[in-house]
């Protein structure tokens, strides 16, 4: 009976977010970054987790952040949980560009949350995660979620998340837990995922090797080198339920427009 | 001998005006000798435009030092510079109507710059691209890259309706450069020092 209960909630909930603004184009969530979308084809197919693979700099959490203000712009609430980052310096990064707009932070259509304040709360080790503590904070993460109605979520990084945790197995085993909570939930998460940079013939999606097992996208963030001048790039590696390109697109930074990709030069390769 | 000066600067802007009414792309081979003579009559050109959209895009001199003596361009907010030199240089004084680009090697960032400049503004407004220069490019980068990059930028320029003009010195120029100043041009402008 409970249980019955449980999935009409469900239901109705994923009902509502079908109507989001992104959502009626065919079942992308926009990421609001213009040519992404195109690489995507529309966006982000609903309820995707996408792991956003890069070295530290590589414009994750930038990324990330313009994806909750772009999809607050359309009307559809976001949850951007940190881990690497305390709150007061994500936020004092993201003031610096112009696509950030408090408005949307004060009306609670993009909350930030520190997952090691939350940790603290629950009386855990916030360094050190053992099984029960992992499947707290992760029923913790579920109930936010949920309770927020988000259809955007994002984990800065799964990458801090495992290291606090103590074995393989429980990497593993956190990580599908992980996975199905996501299914289950119905949002569009980008999960991003932080790697040493990367050395030619040897590139890994994850530190763990097992996060991108859950993911039904991946898109990589790495950099040509033109004469001794770093150019950054953006690669859609996989992204389940559309077509989409896997050219290289460069990828530009800037205060005002914040990140932006345009086609890479094929002779600059 | 300011006269002659004045007779040649004159006789380019002229130029210059006859081929970027009719053509949507010009090309202008120029020795290094009369550069600034080119550039002086430029801006006297803009000068006569001050409505229309323009974008400065500088790879030869820092922002700062090229428009010294016109400050009614440099104070016409029709008219957005992009600076690729001063920040590889160390300069670093900012000025607000001005777009630094890290380096000249940044085509990317350069293509994207340019494209945005002209994004919000009127659509009914003439709109300019001036490059200065494009044989500069092959300094910082391979030509075939320089190739590409002009490739894209005729291609998008056009379609936007954005009218070009491309400076090349001529000591510059190699084979790569030339022939695609020459592919992507409507129009060539093409200055020997015995004109003078
Ligand atoms: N205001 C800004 N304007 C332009 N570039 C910026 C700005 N702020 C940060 N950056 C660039 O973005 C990079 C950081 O991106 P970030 O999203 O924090 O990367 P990651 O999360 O992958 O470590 C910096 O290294 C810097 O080069
Ligand atoms: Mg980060």
């Amino acid at each position: 009976m409970e249980e019955d209960g449980a999935l009409i909630i469900n239901e109705k909930s994923n009902y509502k977010k079908m109507e989001g603004d992104s959502m009626k184009e065919n079942g992308k969530c926009k990421t609001g970054i213009d040519e992404l979308d195109r690489k995507l084809d529309g966006g982000i197919p609903k309820g995707n987790a996408v792991l956003m693979v890069g070295s530290s700099g590589s414009g994750k959490t930038t990324l990330c952040m313009q994806y909750l203000i772009n999809g607050a712009e359309m009307g559809e609430r976001g949850v951007f949980f940190t881990i690497t980052e305390p709150l007061f310096k994500l936020t004092k990064n993201i003031e610096n560009f112009g696509f950030y707009k408090k408005k949307y932070v004060e009306d609670g259509l993009v909350n930030i949350i520190d997952l090691r304040i939350i940790s603290e709360r629950l009386g855990l080790n916030s360094e050190k995660y053992n099984v029960e503590d992992a499947s707290a904070l992760l029923e913790v993460l579920k109930d936010i979620a949920d309770e927020l109605e988000v259809k955007r979520l994002v984990i800065d990084s799964i990458t801090a998340l495992c290291y606090r945790l103590q074995s393989d197995e429980m990497i593993r085993d956190f990580i599908f837990k992980l996975g199905s909570s996501l299914a289950g939930m119905g949002c569009t998460t980008i999960l991003t995922s932080e790697i040493p940079p990367t050395k030619p013939g040897e590139l890994k999606y994850s530190k763990y090797g097992i996060e991108e097992f859950i993911a039904d996208g991946i898109i990589f963030l790495g950099d040509v080198n033109r004469r001794g001048d770093i150019i950054r790039t953006l690669q859609i590696i996989k992204m389940r339920g559309t077509s989409h390109s896997r050219t290289k697109s460069a990828m530009n930074i800037s205060s005002k427009n914040g990140i932006e990709l345009t086609p890479l030069l094929k002779s600059g390769e | 001998m300011i006269l002659i000066t004045n007779t040649l600067i004159d006789g380019l802007k002229e130029r210059i005006a006859n081929a970027v009414s009719t053509n949507q792309s010009t090309g202008i081979i120029i020795p290094s000798n009369n550069y600034s003579d080119l550039i002086c009559s430029l801006f006297e050109y803009m000068d006569t435009k001050p409505d229309a959209i323009w974008v400065y895009l500088t790879i030869t001199k820092p922002f700062e030092s090229l428009f010294d003596d016109y400050s009614n361009l440099i104070n016409n907010q029709n008219i957005i510079f992009i600076d690729c030199i001063s920040h590889a240089a160390g300069i670093s004084k900012e000025k607000s109507n001005c777009i630094y680009i890290e380096s000249p090697s940044q085509l990317e960032s350069i293509l994207l710059e340019i494209m945005n400049s002209y994004k919000n503004t009127d659509d009914k407004k003439n709109k300019y691209l001036i490059i200065d220069s494009l044989s500069s490019l092959v300094i910082y980068n391979d030509a075939p890259l320089v190739t590409e990059f002009f490739t894209h930028l005729i291609n998008r320029t056009r379609l936007s309706d954005i009218t070009t003009i491309s400076l090349t010195i001529e000591e510059e120029l190699n084979d790569n450069i030339r022939k695609i100043l020459y592919l992507k041009s409507d129009k060539i402008i093409k200055l020997k020092e015995s004109f003078i």
